[in-house]
C-alpha cells in the first residue's frame, strides 16, 4: 500500500475497511478475483514461476554482528501492520499464519493494527526513536516513500542479519530483491506490493480506457479523480510524458507540474482525493481515477462490478510495503523468525489468499491453487504478475537527502493547494 | 500571648490569606502544562531552522513568516473567507429554530433540542463523509433528480466551493444553536409583553428587543463556529475540490508530509494571531461591554 | 349609566377559559372615563386575566371589550391605545432610561423633537430626571417602578392598566407611591384600571374598585359604599374584618327592621339594606363600629346592645383589639381607639358591646348556616 493513507490533503479518510463497515458488514476477500472483469486478458501471458534471483546474503559489519550475536531468542514478538493487511478467520478473532508460526517457534505474537499511514505513524515514532528509547515494536511495516528513506538516513532502524533469512534468498521475488530503496535489502523485506493505474466506469466514460492520456481528456472533465499523494501524482504524470520515475530529473519534475497544472486548470481534475477516490468511483463522482488495484479488487466484492482496473500502455507504479526492525526492538531474533517464516509457500500463500496485493514469494501461486484450491486468486495476474507485466512496471523516485524531498514536495504541492 | 503562640497565630493568617493562590495552584499548572508550554514550544519552532534530518534548532529566524505569507496567502485568505461566510450562513439558519424553540417549544423544548443535537452524537467525520454519500454525482438524490431531467447530466456539487461552506454550515449548527437558544430562553418574557404593549408589532419587537436581548448567544456562537471554521481542514478534504484547500489542511500537510515543522508552527501562529485580531475587532464592533450589561 | 354618556372601557359578558377552568366567568364591567378603578381579589381570582383580556395579551373564550366604543376584544396589544405597568416592570435591560421612555412614541413614529421635550416631561413627572443615561439595572426599586410608569403613561395612552405595580415595593415606599400614583393621576387624566390584592391599597387609591372571586365579580362601588355596605359575606370577610351572625325579621317599625338573633336578643337593621334579603338575615357589623361599654353604663336610642365577657385584649398602640364572647358562645371582634385617659376593659370582664343601629349591614350569605 503506498502512502493513500496519509493524504497531504488534510484529514486521513484513509482506512478503505472502515468506510467499508459504514455500508456493510466486513467480507473476506476469497473468490473476490473471480470476476475476472479487470482488463487483464490481454496481459495474460505464460507465468513468471522461478524466483530464484542468485542473490546472497549481505555480511553484516563487525558492529552489528557482535550485537546480532549478542541477543537472546524470546518466546515474543510485538508485530505492528496496517488494518486489514493479514489474514484472518470468519469470526475476525485469529490470524491462522500467526498461529502456525507460535506453534512451529513457539513464540507469542501480539499482532497491532496501528499504523494508519505513513506520515502520521513516522510522526509518531521519529521523535521517540530520536530519543533513544523503544516504540515497543519488533516488525513495524512502511512503504517505500520518503519516510523509509528517512528511517535509514536517521539510523533508526536496524540492519537484517540476513544469514537468517534463508528462505527470502531462496523464494523472494525478483521484483522485492535488492530494490532500489533498500540496495540489498539491508533493512527490509517486502511484505505485499502493489500496483498504481487506472480505474474507470465505462459506462459513464463511454470508451475503454488504455492511456495515462485519458486522464487528461476534456470529455471527462470535472470526472477525473487524481491523487493528492504527491508521490502518486508527480509518478502519473511522468509515466504520461513518458518518462520513468525512478530516473527522473528536477526538470521532469517542472514539466510534470506543469501538465497537472494544465489539467487542473482546464477544470478536468474533480478532486485531488485520498484513499476516499473509490468511493468518488463507485459513487459515479469520478468516471476515470488513478487507482490502486486492491481497491478496485474491494468495489467488485461490494457489486460495483463496472468497475475496471487497468494497466495503462505506459506502465504502471509498482510499490511495496516492508517489513523492517527498528531500533529499540526487545525481541529482535524473534522478529527475523517471523520474516524467514512468512517468505514460505505456505506462510506467504495462506496470508496472500486473504490480501490479494501482490505476493513477493512466486512459490506460492502453487500452493494457493494446489492446496487452498484456491485458482481465482492463484491465477489472477493481478496478485502474481507475469513477466511482461512486471516490466511494465515503474518504480518510485528514491530521494536522495531531505533536499530533494523538499523539492519533489514544492513542485507538485501547489497543483494540490492551489 | 506567648512568642510560639503568636507566631503560630501568625502562620495561620498567613495561611487565611495564601488559601485563594493556593487554590489557583491546578488551574496555573493547567495552564502552564497545557497552554503556555505549547504555545511557547510553537512559537519557538516558528523562529526555527533546519530539516527533520539534522534536527530543527531556534535561530531567531523570522523568514518564515514572510514566505508562510506569500506562499500560503490564498488559503489563509479563503480561510477566513469560509469562515466568516459559514459563520454568518449557520447563524441565519440557526437563529429561528432556536427562536422557535425558546418561544414556541412549550413542554417539548428538551425533545426540540435533543432531536436537533441528536446527529452530533454521531463522529463529525462519519457525518462529514454521509455527505460524500447523499450529494453523490449519481447517489440517490442527485441521481434521482438526473433521471428526471431536473438536473443537467454533468451536474455536481460535491468537489466545490459551495460543498465545503455548506459542510463548515452543517456541522457548526449545533455549536450555534445552543448558545443562541440560551441567549433566547433567558429572555424575559414579561419584556417582550412589555414591547408588545408599547405599540411595538412582532417585527418592531424582534429587531428592537429580542435581537439585542439575544446578542451575547450570538456574540458566544461567533466566536465558537468562527474560529472553528476558520481552522477546519476536514470539510475541505472530504467535500471540496481543486481550490478549496484552507489554512487548516496546508498546517497538515507542512506537518506531516512536507515534514516542514517551522512552516506549520509558523502558519499556525499567523492563523492564532489572526483570529485574536478578528475577535477583538468583533468585540470592539458589537460591544463586549455592553453584552457583559445585559449579564448584570 | 346613560348611552350617551362617552365610556372608555366596557366588557360584556366577558369569559376566558383554559380548558375546563374558567378563569374568567361571564364578567361584565363599565369603567368610566378618568376614573381610577380597582380589581381586587386574591390571587387567582382572575383580575390579572381580567387585564391581560384588556390589554391584548389574552382573548377571551367569549364576549366583548370596547375601548372608547370600538371593540377591541381580538386586536393585538400593539393596535391598542392602552399601556400596561408590569408587576416586575419589564424595562428593557439593553436600553436606557430615556430610551426605555421614547420606545413607545418611536413605535408610533412621533417626530425626534417632540418625543425628547415628551420624554424629559414625564421624567420630570415621575421625578427621574438626570438618570437619562442609566441602565435599568444601577437603578433602585422604586426608581424602576416609576420609570415602567412613565415609560407607559408617556405615550398618554386612553388607559392605562397597572397590574399589582408596588407588590415589589417595601412597606414605606408603597405607602409612598400610593400617594404619588394618584397625584399623577389627577395630573394625568387617564384612566387607570388597577389590579391589587391588597384591600387597603385598592381602597386608598380607587374612585371605583371590582371585589373579585372565582372569576366572577362579588361588588363594585365606590370604596366606601363597598367597604361600609358589603354585598355579599365575601367582601365583607375579604375587605377588613367583620363579624357576623344570623337573624329573623320579626317586626317592622318605621325604617327599621326587628331582627331576633338566634339567642333570641333583638336588634334593629335598616330597612334599605335588608332589602330583597327575605326574612332570614345574615348580618354583620364591623369591629371598629363596635364600642365596647361598662355593665352598668345606659345606653342611648338607636344603638344595638349585647352582653358578654373579654376573652382577648390585644394592644396594638392605636388601639386596642378586643375578643368579646356573647353567652351563646358568639365571638364579636372589636376595636378601639386610643382616646381615653382611663384603662380599658380587663380579661375577664364581662361588658356590653354596642353599634349604632344603621351600621349593620345585610349580606348576601356565601353558604347557609
Amino acid at each position: 500500500m503506498t502512502d493513500e493513507k496519509s493524504p497531504n490533503k488534510g484529514f486521513r479518510l484513509d482506512d478503505p475497511a472502515f468506510i467499508r463497515g459504514l455500508t456493510q458488514p466486513r467480507l473476506t476477500r476469497r473468490g473476490v478475483l473471480g470476476a475476472g472483469a479487470m482488463g487483464m486478458a490481454a496481459l495474460a501471458m505464460p507465468r513468471f514461476a522461478h524466483a530464484d534471483s542468485g542473490a546472497m546474503p549481505i555480511p553484516l559489519d563487525a558492529k552489528w554482528e557482535k550485537w546480532w550475536k549478542q541477543q537472546k531468542p524470546t518466546k515474543e514478538l510485538v508485530f505492528a501492520n496496517w488494518p486489514y493487511y493479514i489474514d484472518v478467520t470468519d469470526d475476525g478473532k485469529k490470524h491462522p499464519s500467526l498461529d502456525n508460526f507460535t506453534k512451529a517457534t513457539g513464540i507469542d505474537v501480539k499482532y497491532l493494527e496501528t499504523i494508519q499511514g505513513n506520515a502520521p505513524f513516522y510522526a509518531k515514532i521519529a521523535p521517540v526513536l530520536k530519543s533513544g528509547q523503544s516504540i515497543g515494536n519488533d516488525i513495524i511495516v512502511m512503504t517505500n516513500t520518503w519516510q523509509l528513506t528517512e528511517l535509514m538516513m536517521q539510523d533508526f532502524l536496524v540492519p537484517l542479519w540476513q544469514e537468517k533469512l534463508p528462505n527470502f534468498f531462496k523464494n523472494a521475488s525478483p521484483s522485492v530483491i535488492s530494490p532500489d530503496y533498500d540496495k540489498g535489502n539491508k533493512y527490509t523485506v517486502t511484505w505485499q506490493s502493489g500496483m498504481t493505474g487506472i480505474a474507470y466506469n465505462p459506462k459513464l466514460t463511454g470508451r475503454e480506457i488504455t492511456s495515462f492520456e485519458d486522464l487528461w481528456d476534456p470529455k471527462f472533465a470535472g470526472h477525473v479523480g487524481m491523487m493528492s499523494d504527491l508521490t502518486e501524482l508527480g509518478s502519473a504524470a511522468m509515466l504520461k510524458l513518458g518518462i520513468d520515475p525512478a530516473k527522473s530529473t528536477p526538470e521532469d519534475w517542472k514539466k510534470a507540474a506543469a501538465i497537472l497544472e494544465d489539467q487542473k486548470k482546464k477544470g478536468i481534475v474533480r478532486q485531488y482525493y485520498d484513499q476516499s477516490y473509490i468511493t468518488a468511483l463507485e459513487n459515479g463522482d469520478t468516471w476515470i481515477t488513478q487507482a490502486w488495484s486492491g481497491d478496485v479488487f474491494q468495489a467488485h466484492a461490494k457489486g460495483f462490478k463496472d468497475l475496471k482496473f487497468i494497466v495503462p500502455k505506459e506502465g504502471v507504479m509498482l510499490w511495496h510495503d516492508n517489513m523492517m526492525i527498528p531500533k529499540g526492538a526487545k525481541n529482535p531474533l524473534s522478529a527475523l523468525e517471523w520474516m524467514n517464516f512468512y517468505y514460505t509457500a505456505e506462510t506467504a500463500g495462506l496470508i496472500e489468499d486473504y490480501v490479494n496485493y501482490i505476493c513477493p514469494v512466486p512459490s506460492a501461486q502453487a500452493y494457493i491453487k494446489d492446496v487452498i484450491k484456491d485458482a481465482d486468486v492463484a491465477d489472477s495476474p493481478l496478485v502474481f504478475p507475469t513477466k511482461e507485466m512486471y516490466a511494465k512496471t515503474h518504480d518510485f523516485y528514491t530521494f536522495k537527502s531531505f533536499d530533494e524531498y523538499q523539492a519533489w514536495q514544492s513542485t507538485f504541492s501547489p497543483v494540490v493547494q492551489g | 500571648m506567648s512568642a510560639t503562640e503568636s507566631r503560630a497565630a501568625r502562620l495561620r493568617g498567613l495561611g487565611r490569606g495564601a488559601a485563594p493562590y493556593l487554590l489557583s495552584l491546578p488551574s496555573w499548572a493547567y495552564l502552564t502544562a497545557f497552554f503556555v508550554v505549547p504555545m511557547a514550544a510553537m512559537l519557538s519552532m516558528s523562529l526555527a531552522t533546519g530539516n527533520p534530518i539534522t534536527g530543527y534548532v531556534f535561530s531567531w529566524n523570522f523568514a518564515e513568516f514572510g514566505r508562510a505569507v506569500s506562499q500560503y496567502d490564498t488559503q489563509l485568505l479563503r480561510s477566513f473567507g469560509y469562515g466568516a461566510l459559514s459563520t454568518f450562513i449557520t447563524l441565519v439558519l440557526t437563529y429561528p429554530v432556536a427562536y422557535w424553540i425558546a418561544f414556541y417549544g412549550g413542554r417539548h423544548k428538551g425533545t426540540f433540542l435533543f432531536l436537533i443535537l441528536l446527529p452530533f452524537f454521531v463522529s463529525f467525520v462519519i457525518r462529514t463523509l454521509a455527505w460524500q454519500f447523499i450529494l453523490a454525482d449519481q447517489g440517490f438524490l442527485f441521481g434521482t433528480l438526473k433521471q428526471l431531467h431536473i438536473l443537467p447530466e454533468r451536474f455536481y456539487l460535491l468537489s466545490s466551493t459551495t460543498a465545503v461552506i455548506g459542510g463548515l454550515v452543517y456541522n457548526s449548527v449545533a455549536y450555534y444553536i445552543l448558545p443562541l437558544y440560551v441567549a433566547l430562553e433567558k429572555i424575559d418574557r414579561r419584556v417582550v409583553r412589555a414591547a408588545g404593549d408599547l405599540y411595538a408589532s412582532p417585527v418592531a419587537t424582534f429587531w428592537k428587543v429580542i435581537l439585542p436581548l439575544s446578542a451575547p448567544g450570538i456574540f458566544a456562537g461567533f466566536l465558537l463556529v468562527f474560529v472553528t471554521n476558520v481552522g477546519d481542514f476536514v470539510n475541505a478534504a472530504v467535500l471540496g475540490g481543486p481550490g478549496t484547500t484552507m489554512i487548516g489542511n496546508i498546517i497538515q500537510y507542512n506537518f506531516f508530509d512536507a515534514q516542514n515543522y517551522p512552516m506549520a508552527a509558523t502558519l499556525s501562529s499567523i492563523l492564532m494571531f489572526l483570529l485574536i485580531v478578528c475577535i477583538y475587532v468583533y468585540a470592539r464592533i458589537f460591544g463586549a461591554e455592553q453584552i457583559q450589561e445585559y449579564a448584570a | 349609566m346613560p348611552d350617551s354618556q362617552r365610556m372608555d372601557v366596557r366588557l360584556s359578558n366577558v369569559t376566558k377559559s383554559y380548558g375546563t377552568v374558567t378563569a374568567v366567568d361571564d364578567l361584565s364591567l363599565v369603567i368610566e372615563s378618568g376614573e381610577f378603578f380597582s380589581l381586587l381579589g386574591s390571587s387567582g381570582c382572575g383580575k390579572t386575566t381580567t387585564l391581560s383580556m384588556v390589554g391584548g395579551f389574552q382573548e377571551p373564550t367569549s364576549g366583548q371589550i370596547y375601548l372608547g366604543g370600538t371593540d377591541v376584544s381580538r386586536l393585538p396589544p400593539y393596535k391598542r391605545d392602552v399601556n400596561t405597568v408590569f408587576q416586575s416592570y419589564a424595562l428593557f435591560p439593553h436600553l436606557t432610561v430615556a430610551e426605555n421612555v421614547a420606545f413607545g412614541l418611536k413605535r408610533k413614529k412621533v417626530a425626534k423633537s417632540e418625543i425628547a421635550g415628551r420624554v424629559a416631561e414625564i421624567l420630570r413627572l415621575v421625578d427621574l430626571n438626570g438618570f437619562e443615561d442609566r441602565k435599568p439595572a444601577l437603578l433602585s426599586g422604586g426608581q424602576q417602578q416609576r420609570v415602567a410608569l412613565a415609560r407607559a403613561l408617556v405615550n398618554r395612552p386612553k388607559l392605562l392598566l397597572l397590574d399589582e405595580p408596588l407588590g415589589a415595593l417595601d412597606l414605606k415606599l408603597r405607602k409612598q407611591m400610593q400617594i404619588e400614583l394618584k397625584r399623577i393621576q389627577s395630573e394625568v387624566g387617564i384612566t387607570f384600571l388597577y389590579v391589587t390584592h391588597d384591600q387597603e391599597e385598592a381602597i386608598v387609591m380607587s374612585d371605583r374598585l371590582a371585589v373579585m372571586s372565582n372569576g366572577k365579580i362579588e361588588q363594585v362601588g365606590p370604596p366606601d359604599q363597598v367597604y361600609d355596605r358589603p354585598a355579599t359575606e365575601f367582601v365583607a370577610g375579604f375587605l377588613g374584618a367583620s363579624n357576623m351572625m344570623w337573624g329573623e325579621v320579626h317586626a317592622e317599625s318605621g325604617a327599621m327592621l326587628a331582627v331576633r338573633l338566634e339567642d333570641g336578643v333583638e336588634i334593629a337593621v335598616p330597612k334599605s339594606a335588608a332589602e330583597g334579603h327575605g326574612k332570614r338575615l345574615r348580618l354583620g357589623v364591623r369591629p371598629e363600629k363596635i364600642a365596647v361599654l361598662p355593665m352598668s353604663e345606659p345606653v342611648g336610642e338607636g344603638w344595638n346592645v349585647l352582653s358578654g365577657a373579654i376573652t382577648l385584649n390585644v394592644y396594638t398602640g392605636i388601639g386596642h383589639q378586643y375578643t368579646v364572647r356573647d353567652p351563646v358562645g358568639r365571638d364579636f371582634a372589636v376595636y378601639v381607639q386610643n382616646t381615653q385617659a382611663a384603662r380599658g376593659p380587663a380579661l375577664g370582664e364581662a361588658v356590653q358591646i354596642a353599634w349604632r343601629a344603621e351600621h349593620t349591614f345585610v349580606v348576601t350569605p356565601s353558604q347557609q348556616g
